[in-house]
């Protein structure tokens, strides 16, 4: 039986984080924007939820996002740490400054030429799948 | 296969145990198992970066944690500010206050009360004093007085006695030569007494014999 650390009585102070937990099914993934304590497994207990990040593209090739910027605000004031997906997505969403990878990962992706693809690219909204690493 | 148990068993804050039934998560190859025969041999090529691209990477890192600072920075500041002026603050202002009134006027009742305790008790306390010290001014009054009688008397008893002045210096010169004072005595065991320096037991008859008084 394992026990979770927030669970016993602690007096030493468990930092708080703001990463994403996986939820959703097989193939399929969903993520849960969350604060948690840095001890806790990703499918413990969760302090509060603060947004949603949809990995798959839907049928118009958009990939949502939601984020309560107004507790994350909250959080951040307290003192919680952000994981580096978080990070990068508040980047591009304008709330923080855009995360370094981002700007690595664009520029990588530039360099490369694009791969072979098995699925035809969606037409809509966002531009075609030209690039091979989104 | 590497002897961790299957489910796992959750405790909440509220301490209620929820089951968990998500796949044992791959944290990383037992410590004690041999290396795959795929990978005796391999090679992992070193990922070589440029220089420049290295300082970029640097660069583009520095500056956004400098960022992320202060906007955390930042933040703090607009909570702690936020909580100073939010609602909630205002009405913990406005009961503290209000206690603040509650208890002074209490203190200002308490202090009513034992300041009219205290006078009445100064009261008593004053003609107490007032009363002792007229008594005792009385009794020193007293007592003057009777210092002065005693004086008096005193002073009288002393003019009384018959002091030699310089009239009757020549007529107690006279007296005293002619009336010798004789001090020497003797005491018998049964208490009689013989005057004088040369008289002997045998010459003084039994009856005449004086017997010692103490005066």
């Amino acid at each position: 039986m394992i026990i979770m650390a927030s669970a016993l009585p602690t007096f030493t102070k468990i930092a708080k984080v703001i990463r994403l937990n996986r939820h959703g099914c097989t193939n399929r993934p969903f993520y849960h924007i969350v604060v948690q304590k840095t001890k806790d497994n990703q499918d413990g207990p969760v302090i509060e939820q603060v947004g949603s990040f949809d990995a798959m593209p839907n049928n118009k090739n958009e990939k949502l996002v939601a984020l309560n910027f107004e507790r994350i605000q909250y959080w951040l004031s307290q003192g919680a740490k952000l994981s580096d997906p978080v990070a990068q997505l508040l980047g591009l969403s304008g709330f923080l400054p855009n995360h370094p990878r981002t700007i690595i990962q664009a520029w990588k992706n530039r360099r490369e030429p694009p791969r072979e693809r098995k699925i035809e690219a969606i037409k809509g909204i966002a531009p075609p799948l030209d690039n091979p690493k989104l | 296969m590497f002897g961790s148990s299957g489910s796992r068993v959750l405790n909440v804050i509220n301490i209620s145990y929820i089951q968990s039934r998500s796949k044992r998560v791959w944290v990383r190859k037992p410590l004690g198992s041999p290396m795959a025969k795929s990978k005796i041999f391999r090679i992992t090529p070193k990922p070589v970066l440029p220089e420049d691209e290295k300082a970029e990477i640097k660069r583009l890192f520095d500056n956004y944690k400098n960022s992320m600072k202060s906007i955390r920075h930042y933040f703090f500041e607009q909570s702690l500010k936020q909580a100073e002026s939010g609602e909630v603050a205002q009405m913990k202002h406005r009961l503290e206050d209000q206690e603040h009134e509650r208890l002074m006027e209490e203190n200002r009742l308490e202090n009513e009360k034992t300041a009219m305790l205290r006078e009445e008790r100064l009261k008593i306390q004053a003609e107490k004093t007032q009363q002792n010290v007229l008594a005792s001014l009385i009794k020193k009054e007293g007592e003057a007085k009777l210092h002065k009688i005693q004086i008096e008397d005193f002073l009288t008893k002393q003019m009384s006695t018959p002091f030699i002045q310089a009239e009757n210096i020549e007529k107690a010169i006279e007296d005293a030569l002619a009336n010798p004072v004789n001090f020497n005595f003797a005491l018998d065991l049964n208490g009689y007494v013989y005057r004088g320096k040369d008289t002997s037991i045998d010459t003084i008859p039994e009856e005449k014999r004086e017997r010692l008084n103490s005066n």
